[in-house]
């Protein structure tokens, strides 16, 4: 009996307990369940639960319960209750049915825990998710909306802007071959240079446009022949400069994972640096290769040719940035940032090393896994 | 307007700057007789199809080139395209896009449709002029158009 009592005791510290009758009428509570509902023991006894229903869950619920325990089955759950001052809490039940000889309930003890502040975590956490996903499908919307904008944004720069610089160019060379008789030296002098800036220009666009369709165009990854992918790009009818000397010295390449189309693009790009660099070398050395380290292959295209200022290096990758005069190195500036957002959208590295006068080289890395 | 000789190219271009270009450009190389303008998508349908302003003119005497822009005013040159590929009566005549975009979308749109050429204004006038002129040599001399009975 003592045991039992202690038992009891033990009990009361931790849990909330209540005893009903079979038809539910409350014949006994203990301390908990008078402090958690904030209802005294006299305004609990010979009432139901019902005076603590939050109305939380549906009737197939509590009618499961119910035919769970008047079957004499013991039932477990968790139950959203309502305390006097109208305030909510939950508590995780078990109630246990006990049986007369004949079978039927004599009565029901149940035995609760607390569990209101893990079931406001719960809610609190599917309510950050909630407003987590509203926020993602805002975010995904807007920027498909940026996505469409920039698109018709190239569309219409590709269309709109090219018509006015043809005009430049074409009626400066009408000029030029109508009337030219009737224009002194500077005059021709001044048109030529009218047609020199809107070809310019063009050229500006036409980099531009494609620097930013490569943001835009899917990465279609595969297994890419590195050695041949290069071999194919230097083979090309014109792409290497065949009037000068110059010391064209390839390494072993191996394998690489990449989108085929844009790789040799980077090459393309590094490689007609190398050449339009060391111009006035002679003989010119362009080195190509690979080699190995923290265990990723590291490519490099290297010259001996002009070189850059290394202080000036972090502005090498940016869109129309040059190190070099236009009049002593032709180009756009968009170059190597095609090759930078190329080599990024691969999950990759792209850096330079360079002393003036004596030559650049440009490294490059690849993510290597297919995904 | 006179509509009983031959229109031998019909070219739709908005741009009147464009439009002079072209027509220097088609001068240079001596293609120029024979030339058709159409200022918008609508007008060069209705020459086509012999109707509105052009209701005289009589289908048979298709151009044999029709250069098309693609960004026009009121009917755009991808549905002209479509109205010229999807009627027998016209389906035959070759159509070159000579447009300003190099949008992968307008190629691949305008081959879906069955254009015979695409090619891309140039901005540098000698490039723009060669291709014009290649373009008239092309389709007015070198092509063999099928014979159609009447």
């Amino acid at each position: 009996m003592k045991e039992i009592n202690d038992l009891k005791a033990a009990l009361d510290e931790h849990a909330i307990v209540a005893i009903t009758d079979p038809q539910g009428k409350i014949t006994y509570v203990n301390d908990k369940f008078c402090s958690i509902s904030k209802y005294s023991r006299e305004e609990l006894l010979g009432q139901d639960h019902r005076i603590i229903n939050s109305s939380y869950h549906p009737k197939e619920f509590i009618r499961g319960l119910w035919d769970t325990i008047a079957q004499g089955h013991v039932w477990h759950g968790e139950i959203k209750n309502r305390a006097k001052d109208g305030t909510y809490y939950w508590v995780d039940t078990t109630i246990v049915p006990f049986l007369n000889d004949d079978g039927k309930p004599r009565q029901y003890v149940a035995i609760r825990a607390d569990i209101t502040e893990r079931k406001r975590g719960e809610e609190e956490i599917r309510e950050l998710n909630t407003q987590l996903e509203q926020r993602v499908m805002l975010r995904t919307a807007e920027l498909e909306t940026a996505n469409r904008e920039l698109e018709a944004f190239s569309y219409s720069v590709s269309h709109d802007l090219r018509a006015p610089l043809r005009a430049m160019d074409g009626f400066s060379q009408a000029v030029l071959e109508d009337c030219a008789e009737l224009l002194p030296e500077e005059g021709r002098h001044y048109l030529r240079t009218i047609r020199e800036g809107a070809q310019r220009m063009g050229a500006l666009i036409d980099d531009l446009l494609t620097f930013s369709r490569l943001s835009r165009t899917p990465i279609n990854k595969r297994q890419i022949d590195t050695a041949a992918l290069v071999n194919h790009v230097l083979t090309e009818p014109g792409f290497k400069p065949d009037s000068r000397n110059i010391d064209l010295r390839i390494g072993e390449l191996p394998a690489c994972v990449g989108d085929p189309a844009l790789l040799k693009q980077v090459w393309m790009n590094l490689l007609s640096n190398a050449f339009k660099y060391t111009r006035k070398r002679e003989p010119a050395l362009v080195e190509i290769g690979c080699r190995r380290e923290d265990g990723a292959d590291v490519f490099f295209v290297g010259d001996n040719g002009t070189g850059f200022d290394m202080r000036y290096a972090s502005k090498l990758f940016r869109v129309f940035q040059r190190l070099h005069r236009a009049e002593d190195y032709e180009g756009t500036g968009v170059g190597l940032a095609i090759v930078q957002r190329i080599v990024h959208r691969h999950g990759g590295r792209v850096w330079a090393d360079a002393t003036i006068n004596r030559g650049a080289t440009f490294y490059f890395t690849l993510w290597k896994t297919m995904s | 307007m006179n509509e009983t000789f031959v229109v031998e190219i019909l070219l739709v271009e908005d741009n009147p700057h464009d439009l002079e270009l072209t027509q220097r450009a088609l001068r240079k190389a001596n293609v120029t007789n024979h030339l058709q303008v159409a200022r918008d998508g609508a007008e060069a349908l209705d020459f086509l199809f012999c109707e509105g302003a052009h209701a005289e003119r009589k289908m048979e005497n298709a151009p044999k080139v029709i250069l098309l822009d693609l960004k026009l005013p009121k009917v755009d040159g991808l549905e002209v395209l479509k109205r010229i590929k999807g009627d027998p009566r016209t389906q035959m005549i070759p159509v070159v896009v000579l447009t300003s975009s190099k949008e992968q979308n307008d190629v691949i749109e305008s081959y879906r449709l069955g254009v015979n050429s695409y090619i891309v204004k140039p901005v540098n006038f000698e490039s723009f002029a060669a291709a014009v002129q290649e373009i008239g040599m092309y389709w007015l001399l070198l092509n063999q158009p099928p014979q159609l009975e009447e």
